[in-house]
């Protein structure tokens, strides 16, 4: 691996050799020269059955990067996991490279406010593009999909696009991989969260027949803890209302050094006694009723039941075993909310290994997979979209996914029939990535040629492109099928234009729907 | 199960299934610049209406060769409304003045967006645009087509954000599968076998798209001749309209589309029966007329509403143009319309000049949210509107049927 200084030299050399050129070209060279390109050969999966490597790089990351899975055969399962388990100790400059450009990103959440809010959600959206294209955390980056739609911001409410990018940095991304306690603290005064069910109108002052705006409360208890059917009342999803009274947000205030924090306003605040969920919190409480309210429902049996099961229908099964739920979610209680160690139960499991091949993919993984495989070069531009041409935020949205855009709260579904809809343009997608005709997509087709490999037949050269794609051997209807594609451009001489249809029909298959 | 599972000589192919969704579609016609409906949809009867506009005024019916067009005592049509006149009469089309956001802002971007979200300054929805929201909770756990949604242009409207699918396009040529060669038959006879032997939920829904886009390519490259001799007029709105009405005919699904008339923004010598406003009110007429020409054997099967983000103001500026004002008169077409009237109390209520919330401006007498839920659940039967537009009160307004 690389250090930094070499890296920093080489970089310098780098953008000396192709000044003319943009910022981007370079990019582009150095981290293909630094790993980001595709080994020279390519062992892939001799078997029917989903290689088990290829299986955990499909669900923990988002597909392998080609020589991902001859690492991770290397290393073992096990070993890899403990490694993305530390996501910090993985160098990741390569990726920086490419997504620390963006300086809306870096900004508070009041300073925010200063850029146009198209800039906003393209540099916000590119990054989480490129993050989870090029990132070697790729566990954490998966986790970062996660977390972002458990607690669900739709960047066009309100000001909400102002506000994402922080929470996306301090509240997602800080805590994707630590402790779930402190996420869903973080989450809670969080300002974009504040102004995304509306906690920041939440009220009651003194001597007034203000009620409280319950909003946040109930989807708190609903959506990010306890679940629908966690056992609380409606008379608790009120008190923690009154809980959360005073916390709010505003960007008139005052002081502008700190605009843009969300802060208590004690007299908003009703500070006589509560009881949530069996649980007295004693007047006079104040600001420090949250870190209470978040404390009873993060420890309640209820949540770790619900984030148990959520976890293992992203990563296991949409029905899973009740089993590796209740394994799941007695981790989650025995550490009190270590992610960490939870994933680590998720992810070691039988029922894990046992469920390959049964998810759909989402169309964001489906995207950033078949990216991946093909070693794609892109930094994600964005332009006016235009049909087979297209930039890749665009075909997210017409996949349905579009990054920060699911209306309500309860995040983008994991349950497959909302994504069926879509396939068309999934398929668009996978022609033109393998035409080159994503603008800014370009994919190294003569080196994955040689790594996959031109020896062998019509058949053979087929089978290792595919095991590639969807790590297992087709079967003889696939085969035939995908026979039946090539057949028909054979003898017409163009052999660029037989493979492109080929590779288009396995990232368009059904199997690479899957994961 | 996963795709391995080689059975497929067990499996019987599946029919397309036509959803219920999609045999009425919404044609929601965004006019964008604030349009001055005020010369679209003349106050031909307030004497303030003339005074306030010395240049700019269309001239009350029957007065000369270019005079407006009556519509009832009260209001008449600019001249080149002609071609709707005949679907006000036959009771298709409504109207209802006095339509707008609560936005003080004049903004265009901030009303359009505050319109198109479905907000109000007091309560914002969850997120999303109103018929995305729309679309999500019609589909509930079922796919839509892949067509339910349809805008035209290059870019999503903010209305569609959220929509489980939502396809922007110019023309219906762009709904198709664009392979490497050209020439999708091998793709597409690839994909038939592979998802013709997955006995799953995907397998299904793959066949499905593949004979939508069967459908699609059969319609592809061929000069489309529009219905009873009706003819668009030669501008993208007239083009949109064309394609939409294809879509419609082609029976895909298409439960939502958008398309824009740009260029109402007319601060500036707007003109009355010849210029920019009046040339911008002839398209948006004579292609809605082409569009029911067109479609006159499907008029059960879709309803176009017609909205702008304000209306300007009463009295023309010293450049013989409009300021941005307030209110503006909302218009549905289609068979559930309860038309041929003019809804909102007469005479029209214009703010103060000296107003700050809309001078010049006419009062809104409309919550927009509730004519948009009206028109959407009278168009696409039962909405929970209460979810749509959270936090608005979702007066009825006595527009559609």
């Amino acid at each position: 691996m690389h250090t930094r200084r070499t890296l920093i030299k080489t970089a310098a050399l780098g953008t000396g050799a192709v000044a003319l050129s943009s910022c981007e070209r370079s990019i582009s060279v150095i981290t293909q020269a630094f790993g980001q390109s595709v080994p020279e050969h390519l062992a892939v999966a001799q078997s029917t059955q989903i290689d088990p490597e290829f299986h955990l790089l499909s669900r923990a990351a988002f597909g392998p990067w080609p020589g991902d899975l001859e690492r991770a055969k290397e290393m073992g399962r096990q070993a890899w996991i403990e490694e993305q388990l530390e996501p910090t100790l993985i160098n990741d400059e390569l990726c920086d490279l490419r997504a620390r450009r963006f300086e809306s990103l870096f900004f508070s959440a009041g300073d925010a406010y200063e850029f146009k809010k198209p800039v906003l959600r393209d540099e916000l959206t590119r990054h989480s593009l490129l993050r989870a294209i090029y990132s070697r955390r790729q566990l954490f980056e998966v986790m970062v999909e996660f977390w972002t739609d458990h607690l669900n911001i739709d960047l066009e409410k309100g000001d909400c696009i102002c506000l994402k990018p922080s929470d996306d940095r301090d509240v997602i991304r800080k805590h994707a991989l630590g402790n779930f306690h402190d996420l869903i603290r973080a989450s809670a005064s969080s300002p974009a969260m504040l102004v995304y069910l509306d906690g920041k109108s939440n009220k009651v002052r003194k001597g007034t027949q203000d009620k409280p705006n319950e909003n946040y409360a109930r989807e708190l208890m609903e959506l990010h803890t306890l679940g629908v059917h966690g056992g609380y009342t409606q008379t608790d999803v009120r008190e923690a209302a009154r809980c959360l009274s005073g916390w709010t947000f505003d960007m008139k205030r005052k002081f502008a050094l700190h605009r843009g924090d969300s802060f208590f306003k004690a007299d908003w605040h009703d500070d006589g006694a509560k009881t949530v969920l069996g649980q007295t919190i004693a007047a006079g409480g104040r600001e420090k009723d949250l870190d209470r309210l978040v404390e009873i429902v993060c420890r309640h049996s209820s949540t770790a039941k619900f984030v148990a099961h959520k976890l293992c229908v992203r990563f296991i099964s949409q029905s899973p075993a009740q089993s590796i739920v209740d394994r799941v979610a007695a981790e989650f209680t025995r550490t009190g909310g270590d992610i960490k160690s939870v994933l680590r139960v998720v992810l070691n499991s039988d029922e894990f290994m046992a469920s390959r091949g049964e998810l759909l993919k989402r169309p964001f993984r489906f995207m950033v997979s078949a990216l991946r495989a093909m070693a794609a070069d892109t930094h994600v531009h964005g332009s006016p979209f235009r049909h087979g041409t297209g930039q890749l935020t665009e075909y997210l949205a017409r996949m349905g996914h579009g990054l920060f855009q699911y209306p309500t709260p309860d995040g983008y579904p994991d349950h497959e029939a909302p994504w069926m809809g879509t396939l068309m343009w999934r398929w668009n997608f996978a022609m033109a990535l393998v035409d080159g005709k994503l603008g800014d997509v370009q994919v190294p087709m003569t080196d994955l040629e040689k790594a996959v490999g031109q020896k062998g037949g019509r058949d053979e050269v087929a089978s290792r492109w595919w095991a590639h794609l969807t790590g297992r051997l087709p079967t003889a209807e696939e085969l035939s099928a995908l026979a039946e594609a090539t057949d028909q451009h054979a003898g017409k001489g163009d052999a660029r234009t037989a493979r492109a249809e080929l590779l288009g029909v396995m990232l368009a298959s059904p199997a690479c729907q899957r994961c | 199960m996963p795709a391995s599972s080689s059975i497929s000589q067990l499996v019987v192919a599946t029919p397309p299934v036509m959803p219920e969704a999609g045999k009425h579609t919404l044609v929601c016609v965004f006019l964008r610049g604030g349009a001055d409906t005020m010369n679209i949809v003349v106050p031909y009867a307030d004497d303030h209406y003339y005074s306030a506009r010395p240049t700019l005024s269309v001239k009350r019916p029957g007065t000369s060769t270019d005079a407006s067009i009556r519509l009832d005592d009260h209001y008449a049509f600019h001249p080149v409304m002609k071609p709707l006149e005949a679907a006000f009469k036959e009771g298709r089309l409504g109207m209802v003045q006095g339509v707008g956001t609560d936005s003080t802002s004049g903004s265009h971007f901030e009303c359009q967006d505050q319109m198109e979200h479905g907000d109000s300054e007091k309560a914002h929805p969850t997120g999303g645009g109103w018929l995305g929201r729309f679309l999500r909770s019609r589909t509930g756990d079922n796919a839509a087509s892949p067509l339910s949604a349809v805008a035209i242009g290059t870019k999503l409207p903010e209305s569609l954000r959220g929509a489980p699918s939502v396809s922007v396009l110019e023309h219906l040529d762009d709904i198709a599968i664009k392979t490497p060669s050209g020439d999708p038959a091998a793709v597409t006879g690839a994909l038939r076998r592979m998802y013709g032997a997955d006995v799953t939920l995907l397998g299904q829904r793959g066949q499905q798209t593949l004979d939508l886009f069967n459908r699609m390519s059969t319609l592809h490259g061929q000069p489309y001749t529009p219905a009873n001799e009706a003819v668009y007029p030669k501008h993208a709105f007239g083009d949109g309209l064309r394609e939409l009405a294809r879509l419609i005919k082609a029976g895909v699904g298409l439960e939502v589309a958008c398309v824009d008339l740009n260029g109402w923004d007319t601060h500036f010598l707007q003109g009355t029966t010849v210029g920019g406003h009046a040339a911008n009110a002839k398209v948006l007429a004579e292609g809605l007329a082409a569009f029911e020409i067109d479609l006159k054997s499907e008029r059960d099967r879709y309803t176009v509403m017609i909205t702008t983000e304000f209306g300007r103001r009463i009295y023309e500026n010293a450049s013989a143009g409009t300021d941005h004002g307030r209110g503006f008169t909302f218009m549905a077409l289609g068979d559930k319309v309860k038309g041929g009237r003019i809804l909102g109390s007469w005479p029209i209520g214009v703010m103060d000049e000296t107003n700050p919330l809309g001078p010049g401006g006419v009062n809104i007498q409309y919550d927009f949210r509730d004519v948009f839920a009206e028109v959407l659940s009278g168009a696409m039967g039962t909405v929970e509107g209460s979810k749509i537009f959270p936090g608005a009160g979702l007066a009825s307004v006595g527009l559609m049927a």
